[in-house]
């Protein structure tokens, strides 16, 4: 009797506390993809800045159009071997891309989401506008004054390459500094992303830089926002074939 | 000589206390010792292939492809393909490897239902197949060249898995580590391990092999013909005690001073077995003919008289040896030349004082048997009776004795043109040997594992070098010791297809552009193109290792660059053929460099000593004639010319030429005392000719020893010591006496006046003048 005296209040004590974290870190992530997906639309001018083992670096500019989490148009800018090529991305998957030396568009399959986003170190899942909320669930390892670590796990029924994904929110803006990627296979840290520029722009917190690091090859893609303009009220047919080819 | 042989006597127990010392600290270094088996490191680190080699290395992820085979009855089952993907992840995760390939994550362009897809054979999230899928996947891979033959055997029975290292890495120790890791995987088939790292694992293992297991193996071989030879204990004891501690000595300098063992270096201790050992029994053998009733002046007599013949005997093995460091280019090979002549110089050393400190700090004679020498009579007798037929030989017959030299000189000379080149990289391993069965097997299912590299520089995103690069494959795979070629060239044109415009190069650079858009970031890329765009490498598989055919590539290979020369691009190759080929030149000019120095060396050194041009000649008889019968018997057996081959030559030439010189430096002692060229001779014959008897039996048997070795050439090495040792000892014994007394009869003046050497002279001047 004695014992289950002592006992019991600890097991409950346990076990209202993971409950209570568990909705913290709910709430957390929820608040976060909140903020991260408030703006309808939004049109972006980018630089992207591939940086190689040996820190030789190569830029290159492209346009963003996104509406929604599903429709986008990105299309190169310079330099100017690549200025014109564009991908197209629709609900379901479907996915198009168009060679302007070519003149042709052809539907494409990023065959697997592992895949590299046009030689960045993004892959399609990076790209992916989706909250992540849904697909992982969340647990909170730490936090001090100003950032909570979260370690995600994806939710069972959820297909995704990565294994967890460790990240550090702040807990001012609900924006998330840095994000490390776990390779599904291996369970080893795969990549890092840090958000080195956090601002807020027309009243949405955004990256306007970030760094993604391969931490097996040692490649990094560094990406800066030049402009950004949200809630343009883009129409579908702005993400259409013929404006693929536009 | 005789206050040196006294000095030695004196300070006996200053000797063996350093020796312990110095054997006790060097010794304590062989621990440290490694074995470099990677053949392609023997090259100097500037030499242009090399620089190519490493840089494609470093540029492309890895230049060495270890490739793992996994055969099984259908490659296409969920079975096969788990195992597939488990070794593909295993290879990725560990340590050190930068790229794997294989049919669970290569890449692939494929039209399906007129969508392009570019991404990998079977996705990640594809896992596991159904077996529908895995029929289409079988009918898919098997018909595209890209995969057939190449990632899955024709037969849809083997797979593989390729594999490359980081530069920088230890790739025989990392490929090691990772076999062991891949074998913890259950599997429903077998796994060949094969491709470099693997290969030059296996050479690795049998030179550890053949140090564990042959040196011992010789020591007790030489220990039984010294047996018999002297039948006494100390007789064996001494020579192998002196000669173990000079194999320690160096040994311990060679890990001391961070030299590896490699490929040929790991003959050295039986070498030094063979040879050191007879530094001992001459001097054995002359304290037992010291005719002295105080043992410390009998040891001391007849070591101030062997101290000079046992020096030159030990120098011109020596310089048999640093020829090897002056004529070569090998870095293996001038430090296995350096540190076996130092191993000479301690078994010398150790001959002259270990072991007379050791016999005379017994100095209680009847409590002292164990090092006394006693020549068994028995024996003695054999020996004896065997030279007392050539003394006899030599005096009736000298001219049938020079005839049948002279026949079997002819006839030799003809077999030296019959010498064959021709060595294959797998004939270095049995028949039976895992190694081998692997390779044979990833041959036939994979038209081999070993590369060949071409890059091409200039700007590799232009047509001209596009082509340039499909040009090259497919004059690479036109060739019969090639099996396929790849590069990025193949990617755009397939690419360049599915866009709608045929399986060719577009000469438009800007859809270059566009297709090139599309590989970015694709793991293989790193392997084809260098990060800056102005190097394409074209990776060939060489379906062979023979050294007649890959030599053969690597000068058409050339023929090809010379002919197709633009202001666009600069091709060159690499490869295990050229680094082959250039290893295989510069060892063999090495070795007729060093063989050319080591007879010229060889002659000034007996010249000095005997002091006569004349004599020097004389004493280069017997090891010409050796010569000739080494490269002729190599002519008539079929034994080729290899990296072990090569060496017998100028070893036998430092080995063989001490028994002239025991012979001719003893013929003089005994001319001077007796002044008759008759006493002389027999004289030498008898007491000579017993140690040069000993000394062939006790050499050839050292080094037979190595026909128990794993590695082929090494074998061939050790007949080929035992045909020269005999040749030499022979030639010595009847060629030589036979020559001398000839000479003698016709051109006297030659060798009693004009040759004799001054010290000889005056003893005949003052014989005269006490007969006035």
């Amino acid at each position: 009797m004695k014992i289950r005296k002592f006992i019991l209040p600890f097991v409950v004590a346990i076990f209202w506390q993971g409950q209570l974290n568990a909705q913290t870190a709910q709430q957390i992530v929820d608040k976060m993809d909140e903020v991260a997906n408030e703006a309808t639309d939004q049109k972006t001018e980018l630089k992207i800045i591939l940086i190689d083992k040996n820190g030789k670096e190569s830029t290159r500019t492209a346009t963003l159009k996104s509406k929604g989490d599903d429709r986008m148009l990105f299309r190169f800018t310079s330099p100017e071997s690549q200025a014109g090529i564009s991908i197209l991305s629709l609900p379901n998957g479907v996915m198009y891309l168009y060679l302007p030396a070519y003149a042709k568009e052809r539907r494409i399959n990023a065959s697997s989401k592992g895949q590299k986003f046009a030689g960045t170190d993004f892959c399609y899942e990076d790209m992916e506008v989706s909250t992540i909320g849904d697909k992982y669930d969340a647990k909170i390892l730490s936090e001090n004054a100003e950032t909570w670590t979260l370690e995600m796990n994806p939710k069972p029924e959820e297909k995704t390459i990565y294994s967890k994904l460790n990240i550090i929110v702040n807990k001012s803006n609900y924006y998330p500094q840095s994000i490390e990627f776990f390779h599904k296979k291996t369970g080893l840290k795969s990549k890092k992303l840090s958000n080195t520029k956090i601002e807020k722009i027309d009243g949405h917190w955004v990256a306007t830089e970030m760094e993604m690091v391969d931490l097996k090859s040692n490649h990094k893609t560094k990406m800066e926002i030049e402009s950004i303009k949200f809630n343009n009220g883009f129409a579908n047919d702005e993400f259409s074939l013929r404006e693929l080819k536009k | 000589m005789e206050k040196l042989a006294k000095f030695i006597i004196k300070s006996r127990y200053w000797i063996i206390a350093l020796t312990l010392v110095i054997t006790l600290v060097l010794g304590s270094f062989i621990k440290n010792l490694q074995i470099n088996p990677d053949i392609l490191s023997y090259l100097p680190k500037d030499d242009s292939v090399s620089v190519l080699f490493d840089q494609i290395g470093e540029k492309y992820g890895g230049n060495q492809t270890a490739v793992i085979g996994f055969k099984t009855d259908d490659i296409f089952t969920t079975n096969a393909f788990k195992t597939i993907e488990q070794i593909t992840d295993s290879a990725e995760a560990f340590d050190g490897v930068s790229t794997v390939i294989s049919l669970t994550n290569v890449i692939d362009i494929k039209e399906v239902d007129s969508v392009l897809e570019i991404g990998k054979l079977i996705n990640e999230e594809q896992f596991p197949l159904s077996d529908n899928e895995l029929k289409d996947l079988k009918k898919y891979v098997l018909s595209k060249d890209m995969y057939k033959g190449t990632l899955v055997s024709e037969d849809a029975t083997m797979t593989m898995i390729a594999i490359k290292f980081s530069e920088g890495v230890d790739k025989t120790k990392s490929a090691v580590l990772l076999q062991k890791k891949i074998n913890k995987i259950h599997t429903s088939g077998k796994l060949y391990y094969g491709g470099l790292p693997y290969m030059l694992k296996n050479v690795g293992d049998i030179i550890l092999n053949d140090i564990i297991f042959l040196g011992p193996l010789a020591f007790l071989v030489i220990a039984i013909t010294l047996f018999f030879g002297f039948k006494s204990f100390s007789g064996v004891v001494l020579p192998l005690l002196s000669v173990g501690i000079a194999i320690i000595w160096t040994l311990g300098l060679m890990a001391l001073f961070k030299y590896e063992i490699t490929l040929v270096s790991n003959v050295s201790p039986i070498i030094l077995l063979a040879v050191g050992s007879a530094y001992t029994i001459h001097v054995l053998n002359r304290i037992n003919e010291t005719t002295e009733s105080d043992y410390h002046k009998k040891v001391q007599v007849a070591l101030s008289y062997i101290i000079v013949p046992v020096f030159f005997a030990s120098l011109t093995t020596m310089v048999g040896f640093v020829s090897f460091v002056f004529g070569s280019y090998l870095t293996m090979i001038s430090s296995f030349g350096l540190f076996t002549a130092l191993g000479v110089l301690f078994s010398l050393l150790l001959s002259v004082s270990f072991v007379p400190a050791l016999l005379t700090s017994f100095k209680n004679k009847e409590k002292a048997n164990f090092v006394k020498v006693k020549p068994n009579r028995k024996e003695s007798k054999m020996i004896l009776a065997f030279l007392k037929r050539i003394n006899n030989l030599v005096f009736n017959h000298p001219k049938y004795i020079i005839s049948v030299w002279a026949i079997i000189v002819i006839v030799f000379i003809l077999g030296t043109f019959k010498i064959q080149r021709k060595v294959d990289m797998l004939d270095y391993f049995k028949k039976d040997d895992s190694g081998r069965l692997a390779e044979e097997m990833l041959r036939e299912k994979f038209g081999g594992t070993l590369p060949v590299y071409i890059t091409i520089k200039g700007n590799i995103q232009s047509p001209e070098v596009l082509k340039m690069m499909r040009k090259t494959e497919d004059y690479l795979e036109s060739l019969p010791e090639i099996s396929h070629a790849q590069s990025v060239a193949d990617l755009i044109e397939e690419m360049n297809n599915i866009m709608g415009e045929g399986k060719i190069i577009p000469n438009d650079e800007g859809k270059i552009f566009n297709l090139w858009f599309l590989l970015e970031g694709q793991d293989i890329m790193e392997q084809l193109v260098s990060s800056d765009l102005d190097e394409g490498l074209i990776q060939g598989t060489l379906n062979t290792s023979d050294s007649k055919l890959m030599n053969r590539v690597v000068d058409k290979i050339q023929l090809f660059i010379n002919n197709n020369k633009s202001n666009d691009f600069e091709i060159e190759q690499t490869g295990f053929p050229s680094i082959y080929k250039k290893l295989d030149k510069s060892l063999i000019k090495s070795q007729f460099q060093s063989l050319i120095i080591a007879i010229m060396l060889v002659f000034l050194a007996v010249a000095g000593l005997l002091k006569s041009v004349t004599k020097g000649f004389f004493a280069s008889i017997p090891i010409i004639v050796t010569l000739i019968v080494l490269f002729g018997f190599m002519g008539f057996t079929g034994i080729p010319l290899d990296v072990a081959t090569v060496l017998v030559g100028s070893i036998s030439i430092g080995i063989g030429v001490d028994y002239a010189i025991h012979m001719i430096t003893h013929y003089n002692y005994e001319f001077k005392k007796y002044g008759k060229i008759k006493e002389a001779l027999e004289q030498s014959i008898k007491i000579s000719g017993k140690s040069i008897t000993i000394n062939v039996v006790s050499v050839t048997f050292g080094f037979i020893v190595l026909l128990f070795s794993r590695l082929v050439p090494l074998q061939r090495f050790g007949a080929l010591v035992g045909v020269t040792m005999i040749t030499s000892g022979l030639a010595t014994l009847t060629l030589l006496p036979a020559i001398i007394i000839l000479s003698n009869r016709y051109l006297p003046k030659l060798f009693t006046i004009n040759s004799l050497n001054t010290f000889v002279k005056k003893g005949i001047n003052t014989t005269k003048e006490k007969l006035h």
